[in-house]
């Protein structure tokens, strides 16, 4: 198993090297002037301005020198400085990743709450209405643009219910209470679309189980529906759950610019396009950088879980 | 989008569980024979068992004739603006009212679903042709073409959900031209961003197949490695990319809806669902009707992709099949 | 002036503004015993949301943003404008102009300070324009305000003399707040984490994208009528929600007390079905919308054999009552020059306005048999009125014969699109130009920036007017000037003056005494927040 892991960290630091210059020439490839954006355009036609602020960026050397020097400085840690706000890029991502995982976290296990016995319930009463009920409804979270929900729940339960606070952020360490209202309608609009799958995946899972051999067994033993499949099948159902739940947590690390951007939330999806709306390049590059590992990790973290939970996958 | 890629991560480990899950009396044969059998057995008497992928097909031709009918369905130009006619009710001059600029809704809707479709299913073809050749010829050759191949599909899969598109979407506006190209350029964004997964499914595929004798065998007699792998490999990863595909002609109309929230999406006046929806948000207090129309009509789209998707899993894949 | 009349609307706004304009002189009586009845009560937080966030801290290199976020308040420039786009004294109690029109005395208010406890003295003042000019440290628009300083001079504590490469009788108009703003010198390594200014509010903190805290500045200088200390509140939360829906939403539910930018569309029925709890505000005119036609080079050049006449069979073809009504909802007013009635330097006199008449494009096109010719309509997307007036301008040019296509692009893009002269028309517009010459000279002169990138218009005739006004004192006599340069900029229609861009805003009824204006909500002297208060509960 230790084996494996160290395998698994060695090959993804060719992936990180590629994210690394894909990164890198997306973002130095994206159209306009950066003097311009950065001075104005009096600066940017001035030779002399020019001049000083592609030294000050470093953006008078070959690209490849760029790019080593980057690399450079982000093996040591050093992002830089945001072009925009001139503070370090680093305090940047520290102050706005924490936001988006938690809000991806929250949706995610609202998702599950939503999905297991959504699907557990389709997969027991397969080809009845409620099944087919279960698994249309559970399409219908992924049929309504994310942005259109979004504002609906905030007509609904904020507007005309009362219920919640549209739209904002209070962090969880400031006070916890507060943060959770803040919370509710983001990860509910995250929860029920990625509901969908998950909802599905139960089911078809649940499907595969209650067909094994053990659950004729246990019911041939005497024992009840209920315990058959609430204490063996669900359980190992669930494995392919849990792991297409991290899988979908990874991908919502970008996936929430749309609903950072609906309740103002002070997220990374946000930041990272507004800064590619400013052309602020350190802030790109190290946002995207920074958001790739994190997925390439935690697609590993959740490979291995997955062959903890099921040991009959081979190391290989 | 989370949704395409999770599909495919979803596929994975059902593949996986179908590698593992099999109880100990199917043999590899068999697993074999089933899927052949599957294949023999005509599609359409097939699909139709499957009451999703029939409803979802329905839909689906409804659509496509409503597309192909545009022109004699609408009744008005869907840009002509009358500003002295604007944000009116249904009536049975507008059947679906007007917009802001007094534009005819249900003409917008339909032209929109043309063009939404039309380019979500161009999107989707170019990234398969982008995908599959690449997926294949790493998987043929393996050793270090693959391992380079499928680093550079890594880094791309790297980028979490909609920032690779935002990137690609801001990127290719500098070259941005009138007309056709401006669409072909929003098709070659959003085809690039599905490349990599289509490019891992035919690997998967590809890295099997090249091994088996078949193949060996046509290289022997001669033909050139190329033709061979796309000949000979191809048809083998087919279904799983067919319903990656189906599904993801859904996900590609949410997408174009994303970018058009935040401003990357198609210019005005052009008709597009995902536009319409986005610009008709600044009525919701006042005129809420005007979102409503080319909302359904992306709901149904994507509902209509996701069933026949779904339908078309359980047939092609028969061990998640219902029993 | 009462609070009133600003608040309850359109109609009255308007007639508030044509008082202006008929006389200046009893402006400052107008409303004030009425006011006093009804003493403002210190105290209270107001929790104001916007559409955009301040883009970084530094106020002189933060862009035009700086006008719209709170962090406005925490700085001022060294004159002020009132409620009427005059300029009025502020950290400078008064000013005067050399006869040459080359030197500008400033005496500084005493016992002003910055907000770490500093004074706002002369040689504050002069270190704060040293940096503005210095291209490493500040934006190219805030510089752009002090491009004709050739000297600063302190004379003592309390006087600073700026003396100018070429005379002008305008530049009082670039010291005032908007962009040209004052922080503490000894702040400035602090200036990216915390900046120290000499506004109303001093700066606690920023949390982009979620969140500023102000609170009062206990020593700002400035009272109102009866002698007290402004401002009435004690703090400001801003809270950044990008889309107008949310914002509306959050202040129906009591979440925010005032928000900016209201949809255009919003406005009447709101005000019809929510009046009673809430108050809108409508400054009727802070920029002016306008298209630009690229005269540099292509058809429409100024130098192109048929120019004229085509970008003439562009101006016919603009209907503006269609843009009044389907962009900005029948508020504001259709342009025919940079000013609108709502100004105090509207134009009534204006000539050679195209009106509209596509019968009139199309017959035009026909004669020189360009029918069907290609035009790109170009639009910047952060501004929703500039896109959709833009495609509205590609409807009527289809309409008039024209091939037109609609294209929007995000700035850096279309700074580019200039720079290499790749378009047609352009839908902007531009704000904040409360001295006539801050937009004549750095539009329409020939020598001027924006213009030699973006437009390439050049009239010997508008520029020689636009010079002698700069150096004309007498108001009736700058506004015959440039009557006569819109007259021409009309008859050239290289740039065709579209509609008055409107400032809406909206609060609770509790809130009493904001008196948004051109200058916008923050830094108004006796408006806007600096004299915002809740009423009692």
């Amino acid at each position: 198993m230790l084996v494996y892991v160290i395998n698994r960290i060695l090959q993804l630091i060719p992936v990180v090297f590629v994210l690394s210059v894909l990164v890198f020439g997306f973002v130095h490839a994206l159209p306009g002037d950066v003097i311009d954006s950065l001075a104005g355009q009096e600066a940017a036609e001035d030779p002399e301005v020019r001049a000083a602020l592609e030294e000050e960026f470093g953006l008078n050397r070959p690209i490849y020198v760029q790019y080593a020097v980057w690399l450079g400085n982000v093996l040591q840690g050093d992002f830089g400085h945001s072009l925009v706000t001139r503070r370090p890029v680093s305090q940047e991502l520290f102050e706005r990743i924490p936001a988006t995982v938690y809000l991806a976290v929250v949706g995610i296990g609202l998702s599950i709450l939503i999905a297991v016995p959504l699907g557990t319930i389709a997969a027991v009463r397969r080809n009845t209405p409620t099944d087919y009920v279960a698994q249309v409804s559970s399409l219908i979270g992924i049929s309504i643009p994310e942005f259109w929900f979004a504002i609906l729940c905030i007509m609904l339960f904020s507007l005309h219910l009362g219920w919640l606070p549209s739209s904002g952020y209070v962090s969880p360490f400031t006070d916890f209470g507060a943060s959770v209202t803040y919370l509710v309608l983001p990860a509910l609009a995250i929860g029920f679309r990625q509901a969908a799958f998950t909802t599905r995946l139960t089911r078809s899972s649940m499907l595969d189980e209650i067909n094994k051999d053990y659950v004729n067994t246990g019911r041939s033993l005497g024992l009840s529906e209920r315990k058959v499949i609430y204490k063996y099948t669900l359980r190992n159902a669930l494995i392919p759950t849990v792991t297409i739940s991290g899988l979908q947590l990874a991908n919502l690390l970008g996936g929430t610019v749309v609903l950072e951007s609906i309740f103002s939330w002070p997220g990374i999806g946000l930041t990272i396009f507004q800064a590619i709306q400013l052309r602020d390049f350190p802030m790109i590059q190290a946002g995207v950088l920074v958001l790739g590992v994190m997925v390439v990790l935690i697609n590993l973290a959740v490979d291995i879980l997955y062959r903890v939970l099921n040991p009959r996958v081979g190391m290989a | 989008m989370p949704d395409g890629k999770a599909t495919t991560m979803e596929r994975q480990l059902r593949s996986r569980q179908r590698v593992d899950a099999v109880d100990p009396n199917d043999t590899p044969l068999k697993i074999r024979v089933r899927r052949i059998s599957a294949g023999t057995r005509t599609g359409l008497q097939e699909l139709s068992k499957s009451r999703t992928a029939t409803v979802g097909g329905i839909m689906i031709v409804f659509l496509f004739i409503v597309c192909l009918l545009t022109p004699v369905l609408a009744t008005h130009d869907p840009i002509k603006p009358d500003y002295r006619d604007r944000l009116a009710p249904m009536s049975s001059e507008h059947y679906f009212g007007t917009d802001k600029f007094g534009r005819d809704i249900y003409s917008r809707v339909l032209y929109g679903g043309q063009r939404t479709i039309a380019m979500s299913v161009a999107a989707v073809i170019f990234g398969l042709s982008l995908g599959i050749p690449f997926g294949i010829l790493a998987g043929y050759f393996g050793g270090r073409v693959d391992g380079l191949a499928m680093r550079f599909v890594d880094g791309l899969l790297a980028f979490p959900g909609l920032l690779l598109y935002l990137l690609i979407v801001t990127l290719a506006r500098e070259w941005k031209l009138e007309g056709f190209w401006n669409d072909a350029i929003l098709v070659f964004a959003l085809g690039f961003a599905f490349m990599p997964e289509v490019a891992r499914l035919a690997r998967g595929t590809a890295l099997v197949e090249a091994r088996k004798e078949y193949v060996e065998a046509s290289k022997v007699v001669g033909e050139g490695s190329f033709s061979v792998a796309m000949r000979q490999i191809l048809p083998n990863c087919v279904s799983p990319l067919i319903v990656n595909s189906t599904v993801r002609l859904g996900y590609m109309i949410l997408i174009i809806a994303a970018l058009s929230f935040l401003g990357l999406g198609t210019p005005p006046p052009t008709p597009d669902w995902g536009a319409d929806l986005s610009v008709a948000r600044d009525h919701m207090q006042t005129h809420p009707m005007i979102a409503v129309f080319p909302g359904l009509a992306i709901c149904f789209a994507v509902l209509a992709f996701n069933l026949f998707g779904d339908g078309l899993r359980d047939v092609l894949d028969p061990r998640l099949a219902d029993r | 002036m009462s609070d009133a009349p600003v608040r309850k609307g359109f109609n009255q706004t308007r007639r508030q503004f044509m008082a202006t304009t008929a006389g200046a002189a009893g402006l400052g009586a107008i409303g004030l015993p009425r006011l006093s009845k009804a003493a403002p009560k210190r105290g209270g937080t107001l929790r104001f949301g916007t559409r955009v966030d301040s883009t970084a801290l530094d106020p002189h290199r933060n862009l035009v943003y700086y006008i719209s976020t709170p962090l406005a308040a925490t700085t001022q420039g060294l004159l002020d404008l009132d409620l009427d786009m005059n300029i009025v004294p502020g950290v400078a109690e008064e000013w005067d102009i050399s006869d040459d029109l080359m030197v500008y005395t400033f005496r500084l208010r005493k016992g002003v300070e910055y907000h770490n406890g500093r004074d706002v003295d002369a040689e504050s003042v002069k270190w704060n324009f040293e940096r503005i000019l210095d291209p490493k440290t500040s934006h190219a628009f805030t510089r752009a305000s002090l491009e004709d300083v050739d000297e600063i001079i302190v004379d003592d504590k309390h006087t600073l003399r700026i003396r100018l490469k070429e005379p002008s009788a305008v530049f009082a108009a670039n010291v005032v707040y908007y962009p040209c703003n004052l922080m503490a010198p000894d702040s400035v390594d602090q200036v990216d984490t915390h900046p120290i200014g000499c506004g109303p509010f001093k700066f606690v903190s920023w949390n982009r994208y979620a969140k500023t805290e102000l609170v009062r500045f206990e020593n700002y200088f400035e009272t109102d009528e009866h002698g007290n200390q402004l401002p009435y509140l004690d703090a400001i939360e801003g809270y950044p929600k990008r889309e107008d829906q949310v914002r509306l939403t959050s202040l129906r539910t009591g979440e925010l007390d005032l928000i900016d930018n209201m949809a255009f569309n919003d406005v009447r029925p709101f005000r019809e079905s929510y009046g009673e709890a809430f108050d809108i505000f409508e400054a009727p005119h802070i920029g002016s919308g306008h298209l630009n036609i690229n005269v540099k080079s292509g058809p429409f050049a100024m130098d192109a054999p048929d120019g004229k006449l085509l970008r003439h069979a562009i101006a016919h073809a603009i209907d503006r009552e269609a843009i009044h009504h389907a962009v900005f909802e029948e508020l504001g007013y259709p342009l025919n020059g940079y000013y609108s009635e709502a100004s105090p330097w509207h134009m009534p006199g204006i000539r050679n306005v195209k009106e509209y008449d596509p019968e009139k494009s199309r017959s035009i096109l026909r004669k020189l048999n360009m029918e069907n010719m290609p035009i790109a309509v170009v639009a910047r997307q952060s501004f929703q009125y500039m896109s959709q007036t833009a495609e509205l301008v590609h409807a009527m040019l289809l309409d008039a014969g024209f091939n037109a296509t609609n294209e929007v692009f995000d700035n850096p893009v279309l700074r580019q699109k200039y720079a290499k002269d790749d378009w047609g028309i352009d839908s902007t517009a531009t704000s904040y130009r409360f001295e006539p010459d801050g937009w004549y000279s750095r539009w329409i002169l020939s020598s001027a920036a924006e213009n030699q990138l973006r437009l390439g218009y050049k009239n010997e005739q508008v520029d020689k007017l636009i010079l002698e006004a700069r150096q004309t004192l007498d108001k009736e006599k700058r506004i015959e000037l440039y009557t006569e340069v819109e007259s021409l900029v009309n008859e050239d229609a290289a740039l065709i003056y579209t509609h008055a861009v409107p400032m809406t805003s909206a609060g609770t009824n509790r809130l009493k005494g904001y008196r948004p204006a051109f200058a916008g909500a923050f830094s108004t002297a006796g408006g806007g927040i600096r004299t915002a208060y809740f009423e009692e509960a």
